[in-house]
């Protein structure tokens, strides 16, 4: 049975949980419509970093929702409470449901012990807008970091995550790179819960 | 200042998990609340970005479809209907009414509604108004002034989503139409 | 058989504060006193269902806290949304998949984009749902 119909059941009698992911909105729709969301948010804000921030609250919302949403399709009845098992978990389950495929990679950082990065050679978002000269640094990439940061802070990891423009050897183009940082309680329940 | 969409036909082939797009323009509506407070505020500035995406939508459109130019209000209205909806958001839409100056469809799903309820202070909130700005900004483009507003809504209790699209005027005197 | 001295109550916590209770149950001897009682130890158990959760890769969490005769039962969802079951008979299947099944019921509440963590639960139909799991796996 569809989800959509016609008439709209209330949402406890809707048939979301059941029904397999639709892959049928056109990108198109979903470009401009993050082009407008990038337009509109220029107009609420004085500079690019709170431009970012705007993004990624967006993208945070949508973070909170898919993570419910995807643990209980593959997952029902458990939870994550390891860093490698969240981090893990976006790059292959939230990173192939809302962009097609997995992230291209998940490293640990090698400045810091609490931080993770999550790339993509070819982040949806990115693929569409052009950044003009003068909003130099913009990356809009802010709004897969909203999703990462709203994934992990409503699991029970709190950590800064900000998206950056990384050029690597072999890439055509820069590559876009989501840098996690944890919050030291994170970290140290999690060396406890190792040990 | 501002930033444009490029790269390869965005309103193309691809398509992407429905999920995604329905999440994205739930939490923007939300947003939108939070910056404006007003539904009634928000109403319009949803209108405003449906505009502004069915200026830039129509060139896309027309170069992956090879429908060439709708001549009239008619053209147009079933264009939408039959394949503007499906292409970009992959549902479809029928026309229930249909003359040279007025038509109302119908969609059969819709899926930025997928996952909301309204809550009974919002009910003023006019949630699916981009798709109205969009069909306004679209048709501009091919010299249509129309006006199109969400007759039955789903959220509001109605029993379909039905939009109500009206003709103004052509805005080139080259496409003139009969009064009835 | 059904007792009826004792209350069964289900509170669903986000972030720290209660969206949503429902007094499964009510006594012949209910008094408003028993009713703050309830409260207390529902809220008392948060801490150790902040404990339990790191502890288990597992939602249900099992009974978490007592007090008397009473026994709190919780579960925790994947965005640390969580379920309590104030109850006073040993029930453990049928607690586990009465949050289960209510656990479906919350995303489907959660999507709509104007549900945010603290958003209070006032949907009527989630409320029938809620009473009619709690005939089914708890009466």
């Amino acid at each position: 049975m569809s989800q959509r119909g016609s008439v709209l059941p209330p949402l406890v009698d809707r048939h979301i949980l059941t029904s397999k992911t639709r892959n049928d909105v056109g990108v198109g729709a979903f470009a401009f419509l993050f082009s407008e969301i990038v337009q509109y948010s220029q107009t609420r804000v004085s500079n690019v970093s709170e431009l970012e921030r705007k993004l990624a609250d967006v993208g945070f919302d949508v973070g909170v929702r898919m993570l419910e949403l995807l643990v209980h399709r593959e997952k029902a009845g458990k939870r994550e409470n390891r860093i490698l098992g969240i981090l893990s978990f976006l790059h292959t389950n939230v990173w192939k449901n809302l962009f097609g495929k997995t992230a291209d990679s998940l490293e640990r950082g090698t400045s810091a012990d609490d931080e993770y990065m999550i790339s993509d050679h070819d982040l949806l978002v990115n693929r569409f807008i052009s950044v003009p000269r003068d909003m130099g640094h913009l990356n809009c990439g802010a709004f897969a970091a909203g999703i990462v940061e709203g994934v992990l802070k409503s699991s029970g990891f709190p950590a800064r995550v900000t998206a950056h423009s990384v050029t690597s050897e072999g890439l055509s183009r820069p590559k876009t790179t989501i840098l996690i940082k944890f919050s030291p309680e994170v970290i140290e329940r999690d060396e406890r819960l190792g040990s | 200042m501002s930033s444009k969409a490029k790269g390869a036909s965005p309103g193309g082939g691809d398509r992407i998990n429905s999920e995604l797009f329905t999440l994205t323009y739930g939490a923007l509506v939300r947003h939108l609340l939070l910056d404006l407070e007003s539904p009634e505020e928000v109403n319009k500035q949803l209108d405003k970005m449906g505009q502004n995406i069915g200026i830039r939508l129509v060139d896309d459109f027309l170069a992956k479809t090879n429908t060439g130019r709708c001549r009239n209000f008619r053209e147009a209205a079933k264009t939408i209907a039959e394949t503007g909806f499906r292409m970009f958001l992959g549902c479809s839409a029928k026309v229930t009414q249909i003359d040279d100056k007025e038509c109302k469809m119908v969609l059969s799903e819709n899926p930025l509604t997928d996952f909301v309820e309204l809550p009974e202070k919002l009910q003023p909130l006019s949630y699916c108004s981009l798709l109205c700005g969009v069909i306004r900004g679209a048709l501009e483009q091919i010299s249509m002034k129309v006006e199109c507003e969400i007759s039955k809504d789903p959220l509001k209790g109605d029993e379909r989503f039905e939009l109500h699209m009206r003709l103004v005027e052509y805005v080139n005197e080259e496409y003139p139409f009969k009064d009835d | 058989m059904p007792r009826d001295s004792t209350t069964l109550t289900f509170v669903i916590v986000g972030e720290e504060t209660p969206i949503y209770e429902c007094e499964i149950k009510a006594g012949a001897k209910r008094e408003e006193t028993v009713n703050y009682l309830h409260e207390f130890v529902l809220h008392a158990s948060l801490d150790n269902i902040d404990e339990a959760i790191w502890t288990t890769q597992s939602c249900y969490l099992k009974q978490v806290d007592r007090y008397y005769d009473l026994t709190v039962s919780a579960y925790a969802t994947s965005s640390l949304v969580k379920f309590l079951l104030l109850h006073d008979s040993k029930n453990d299947d049928g607690i586990r998949n009465f949050f289960h099944d209510i656990h479906e019921y919350y995303i489907k509440i959660m999507l709509n984009p104007f549900h945010t963590p603290t958003t209070k639960i006032k949907s009527k139909p989630f409320d029938e749902k809620v009473k009619l799991l709690a005939q089914k796996y708890l009466l």
